[in-house]
């Protein structure tokens, strides 16, 4: 993919203004009475198109519940979602799973390849699930990025931990989905498996226009991204546009100080 | 590690459901022979007769003078002659009344031995009294065929039920005595009431005393009790085996998902044997479930069968049923487990370590012991496949084909791996689901096989006793094409292998158009030679029978029936004798020794001996069991016969097709209930398939989780998984198939000894198999479908 041309209808989504995935006033409350934990608080967020968001804060704070909200994965309490122009709330399972299958891509912390297909085969297996053919090119230019090479026809169990999640992330963009929604990619890799899995979602974002939403309480990895939202107790409580490691760490700092 | 067992509550109720069947299936039919064997025992024998004179089997009768001289002995204060003779009952629509003709019209008396329940007893010549179960009722018309082929007919004025003495069956119907001793002109036998008799013994007569008569119903009782309890056992032991693959599989797989567990306990310091100790107390405590839940539910089944079939049931629970459910039921669960019990302990304590901990294989021994039977077995099989076997081969053939089928049994879990190249290609044109599925299937061949193996058993028996059977069915009809022409019309009695009224044969040879008649008198009688006796058939004809209505190619000496016997070589070779060798044939009183002039290659359809009717004992010659016929025009024949024969319902005309028809309806009835005894057996195999898809999606939860983030429909998980059931099954059924038929053919050749591959493949129930298998895995896939399709995306995917 480097180095390679940018393909014309990619760059159109790239300069679309309005958000790839937005809530308004999203709540989502676990249990009842006094074990009643509200793990968002009204949550208003836009996700920009063609953007690279990172989402941080606290173990607990409603990072992963956020994320499953948005990508049609959770039901919220209130408030209201939108994937593109579609209204989640609206949707039963049937067009939910649609949606996530053809909108949406998913890169979990581990785990994410069924066993018994290829590498290849988990790659496409979302348009092998929608009946769809596989646009050669576009599948391509994922592989070349995964960088695997020989493998590609292997079982997951063959390989290791960082091309595993590599190859997730591919099956996650194979679809050019409007939103590619990972929730600490990186949790169970070293940091040279990190960053190249980092660095693969960057070109996604750079190269092909996805949108990605990531997870993470890594600064390091937020620095890949192009904005920082800070969840705490379920509220989103800060913004940081144009991260580095540094300033995410100081950020961070600053808001367990406060709370 | 009883709490660990109702953790796994919900995996184990398969399991036990299937020790339950099989425990079931025991006691029901303990319960059953013991409830038969007290009913019998129990029912109303007459105990006030004290001497009992019969004449002779066959031969010599009782007359009236019998009875007078009888009557006249010191301590005598009664004598009753019982009169008996062969009476066919027309209904009043002109149909038969089922049931046997032989004794069944007797004469009315006081003995006790009626118990009128309507009308009154019979008084004249134009009376009879009928039993309750004929459906007659006062004031039909009774039409009766007699053994000499007269008809009479009766105003029924009375109905009866009746008491028995010793071993007889109850008179269908009953004249006054004096009528009754016109017809018959002998007494069956002479009852004596008194005191200190003492009967000369004279002329062959038999006399018992009327208690070792009844003594002898009880003990025939419980003999055939025991023998329907043993055959019947020899299905339940069938369902338990399979129960026993399923309870094996069980175990295999609860031991698998627990190997850290048991390589904890190894590290904190239990030794290997506690381990065992604590995999076989779960097998233990499982199986006492089992057999509690099994018993009562045997018992139930047992009772409401026999409340069922008898009016008068005794129910009999004997401690013994019980016992036997337990022992059963523990003792099978147990022995499956132990394999696993024994894998678990062998658990090495660093597992507890590892991630990628596996239970260690025992793969080498498995496949050498699976070769070695398998070649043992075919070798054996090989070594007895040649014609014309003795006793010895034909067990050892027998007993190769059941080691062949051990050893593919043993190998199940490597010959699985021909799955992996189907899946593939599968695979390849399928859908995702068929991908997934298909794979699933066979990511764990050892489950796969071990599950369908159960299957296998079940449907491996239905096959072989289907192949068995249709070879059987289309052996007889090529048999009797081959030995009944096309132009031969053929007669027998109405009432199944009674024979014919004497007047038959005569009425046949007399029909106009009828120029060719013979009689055929069947029947089993023991054969000796060289001092060594063993039971065979015999067939008595008129010599010039062959060639004209019946056609017997006899393949080595010569077909002259005045000379000797003809042999059927089979049966010449189990005997070990050969041409010219004399044997004897025992027909009770009498005995018939001739040399062996020929020999013909039979099935064992066929009578094995053929003998001259002549040189047959005289009561032997009246016993018509068939008689053959044809004339100048065939069709104008069996036309005069139909027309002569119009007005005896006893006797039935049959052409060569319908003789064929009706001996294989009753053969294919026996075949019937032998599918639904093995069905019992697929029963619980597929309690085994629901088991392991159960676990296997219980295990791959987050596989599933995954499957549905990424954008798969429920309908896709539940295509997947039925479509791992279909391949289980399907491999069960497909593997099953061919070993029974496989054993079908061992089976047919060593009994009835025909070449080892002419068999006739059961094409029907193959795809009866074949699309129950289909169904079954649809079936055993829809819990566990459901399941995986309702699985919580969310929640799977937290969990690790
Ligand atoms: N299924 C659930 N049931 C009850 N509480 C839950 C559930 N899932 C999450 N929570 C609670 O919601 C809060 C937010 O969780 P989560 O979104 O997973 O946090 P994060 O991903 O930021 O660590 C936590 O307090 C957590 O305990
Ligand atoms: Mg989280």
């Amino acid at each position: 993919m480097c180095g390679t041309p940018r393909p014309a209808t990619l760059i159109a989504v790239t300069t679309t203004t309005s958000p790839a995935a937005s809530a308004v006033g999203l709540t989502k409350v676990y249990g009842s009475g006094d074990s009643r934990v509200a793990a968002l608080d009204d949550v208003t967020v836009d996700f920009a198109a063609g953007r690279f968001t990172a989402i941080m804060g606290p173990s607990g704070s409603g990072k992963s519940t956020l994320m499953h909200c948005v990508a049609g994965l959770d039901e919220p309490t209130s408030g209201r979602v939108w994937l593109g122009d579609v209204e989640l709330s609206a949707l039963a399972d049937d067009d939910l799973t649609a949606l996530r299958r053809d909108r949406v891509g998913f890169v979990f912390q581990a785990f994410n390849l069924l066993p018994t297909l290829t590498a290849w085969e988990n790659i496409t297996l979302p348009l092998d699930l929608a009946g769809k053919r596989t646009d050669q090119r576009l599948a391509d230019t994922i592989v070349r990025a995964v960088g695997l090479g020989d493998r590609l026809h292997h079982r997951p169990s063959q390989l290791s931990g960082g091309q595993q999640q590599r190859v997730a992330c591919a099956r996650a963009m194979v679809t050019g989905p409007d939103v590619v929604f990972a929730d600490e990619p990186t949790g169970a890799l070293d940091s040279r498996a990190s960053a190249d899995l980092l660095g693969l979602l960057r070109r996604g974002v750079d190269e092909l226009g996805q949108t990605v939403v990531m997870v993470t309480h890594e600064p390091a990895a937020a620095a890949y991204a192009d904005r920082v939202l800070f969840l705490a107790d379920g509220r989103l409580v800060d913004a940081l546009d144009a991260p580095t490691a540094d300033r995410v760490l100081d950020r961070m700092k600053s808001l367990e100080r406060v709370s | 590690m009883v709490r660990d067992l109702r953790a796994h509550r919900g995996r184990l109720a398969m399991t036990l459901a299937a020790i339950v069947l099989g425990v079931a299936f025991v006691v029901s039919t303990w319960v059953m022979s013991d409830s038969t064997a007290r009913g019998v025992g129990d029912t109303d024998l007459r105990s006030d007769v004290d001497v009992v004179v019969r004449s002779p089997e066959r031969g010599a009768v009782l007359a009236p003078a019998d009875l007078d001289r009888l009557a006249e002995l010191p301590g005598v204060t009664d004598a009753d002659g019982v009169l008996a003779g062969r009476a066919a009952l027309v209904g009043a629509d002109g149909k038969l009344v089922p049931g046997p003709h032989d004794r069944a019209g007797t004469g009315w008396d006081d003995t006790g031995r009626f118990a009128l329940t309507e009308g009154h007893a019979p008084g004249g010549p134009d009376e009879v009294a009928v039993h309750t179960d004929t459906g007659l009722s006062t004031g039909d018309t009774a039409r009766v065929v007699l053994g000499d082929g007269r008809e009479v007919r009766a105003t029924v004025v009375g109905t009866f039920t009746f008491r028995t003495l010793g071993l007889e069956r109850a008179p269908t119907l009953a004249w006054d005595a004096d009528t009754a001793l016109a017809l018959f002109g002998r007494y069956d036998r002479i009852e004596l009431t008194g005191h200190d008799i003492d009967v000369p013994a004279e002329d062959g007569w038999r006399v018992d005393t009327g208690a070792a008569l009844n003594d002898e119903v009880r003990a025939d009782a419980e003999a055939s009790a025991r023998s329907t309890k043993e055959s019947l056992l020899a299905f339940a032991a069938v369902a338990l085996l399979v129960g026993g693959f399923v309870i094996a599989n069980t175990f295999t797989m609860l031991v698998t998902q627990r190997v850290r567990q048991f390589a904890l306990l190894r590290a904190v310091g239990a030794t290997r044997r506690q381990v065992r100790r604590a995999v076989l107390g779960e097998a233990a405590v499982l199986g006492i479930a089992g057999a509690t839940i099994g018993t009562a539910l045997g018992v139930g089944l047992g009772l409401g069968a026999v409340a069922l079939s008898q009016d008068d049931a005794t129910f009999a629970v004997s401690p013994l049923a019980i016992l036997a459910g337990y022992a059963v039921g523990v003792g099978v669960t147990v022995v499956a487990a132990y394999g696993s019990a024994r894998r678990a302990a062998a658990v090495a304590p660093v597992a507890a370590l590892r991630t990628d901990a596996l239970v260690p294989p025992r793969r080498r021994i498995r496949v050498g012991l699976g070769i070695a039977l398998l070649l043992a077995g075919t070798a054996m099989v090989a070594a007895t496949a040649g014609a014309d076997l003795d006793t010895t081969s034909r067990v050892v053939g027998l007993a190769g084909g059941v080691v062949a089928w051990l050893g593919v049994l043993v190998l199940a879990p490597e010959l699985a791996g021909v799955l992996r190249p189907v899946v593939r290609v599968l695979g390849r044109f399928g859908g995702p689901a068929v991908r997934l599925g298909g794979r699933n299937a066979v990511r764990d061949p050892r489950r796969t096989a071990a599950t369908s193996s159960a299957l296998l058993v079940g449907l491996a028996l239905v096959c072989a006793f289907a192949t068995l059977g249709e070879t059987m069915v289309s052996m007889f009809g090529s048999t009797v094409r081959a030995t009944v022409p096309e132009s031969t019309t053929v007669l027998r009695s109405a009432s199944g292998d009674e024979p014919l009224a004497t007047d038959v044969l005569d009425r046949v040879r007399d029909t106009p158009g009828v120029t060719e008649a013979a009689a055929d008198r069947y029947g089993f009688v023991e054969v000796t030679h060289a001092g060594v006796t063993s039971g065979t058939t015999v067939s008595a004809i008129e010599p010039d029978a062959f060639g004209t209505v019946l056609n017997q190619e006899v393949t080595v000496g010569t077909g002259d029936l005045d000379a000797g016997f003809v042999v059927g070589s089979n049966q010449a070779a189990m005997l070990g004798v050969g041409l010219g060798d004399e044997v004897t044939l025992d027909f009770g009183e009498e005995t018939v020794t001739r040399p062996i002039v020929g020999l013909h290659t039979t099935t064992e359809a066929q009578p094995l001996f053929y003998l001259d009717v002549a040189a047959a004992p005289e009561w032997y010659r009246e016993r018509v069991t068939s008689v053959y016929a044809t004339g100048p025009d065939p069709a104008a024949a069996r036309a005069a016969l139909d027309a002569a024969f119009a007005d005896r319902p006893d006797v039935r005309v049959f052409d060569r097709e319908g003789l064929i028809e009706a001996d294989m309806g009753e053969f294919e009835a026996v075949l019937a209930v032998m599918y639904a005894m093995f069905g019992a057996a697929v029963v619980i195999a597929v309690f085994g398939v629901v088991n392991t898809l159960a676990l296997s999606v219980l295990e791959r939860r987050r596989e599933v989780g995954v499957l549905r983030a990424v954008g798969a429909s429920r309908r896709l998980v539940r295509r997947t998984v039925r479509l791992e059931s279909l391949v289980i099954c399907g491999w069960g059924g497909i593997a099953g198939i061919m070993v029974g038929v496989l054993f079908g053919a061992i089976m047919q050749h060593v009994m009835l000894g025909r070449p080892l591959f002419d068999i006739t493949v059961p094409y029907q129930v193959i795809g009866v198999s074949l699309a129950g298998m289909v169904g079954v895995g649809v079936l055993a896939a829809v819990w566990p479908a459901r399941r995986a399709a309702h699985t919580d995306v969310l929640s799977a995917i937290a969990s690790e």
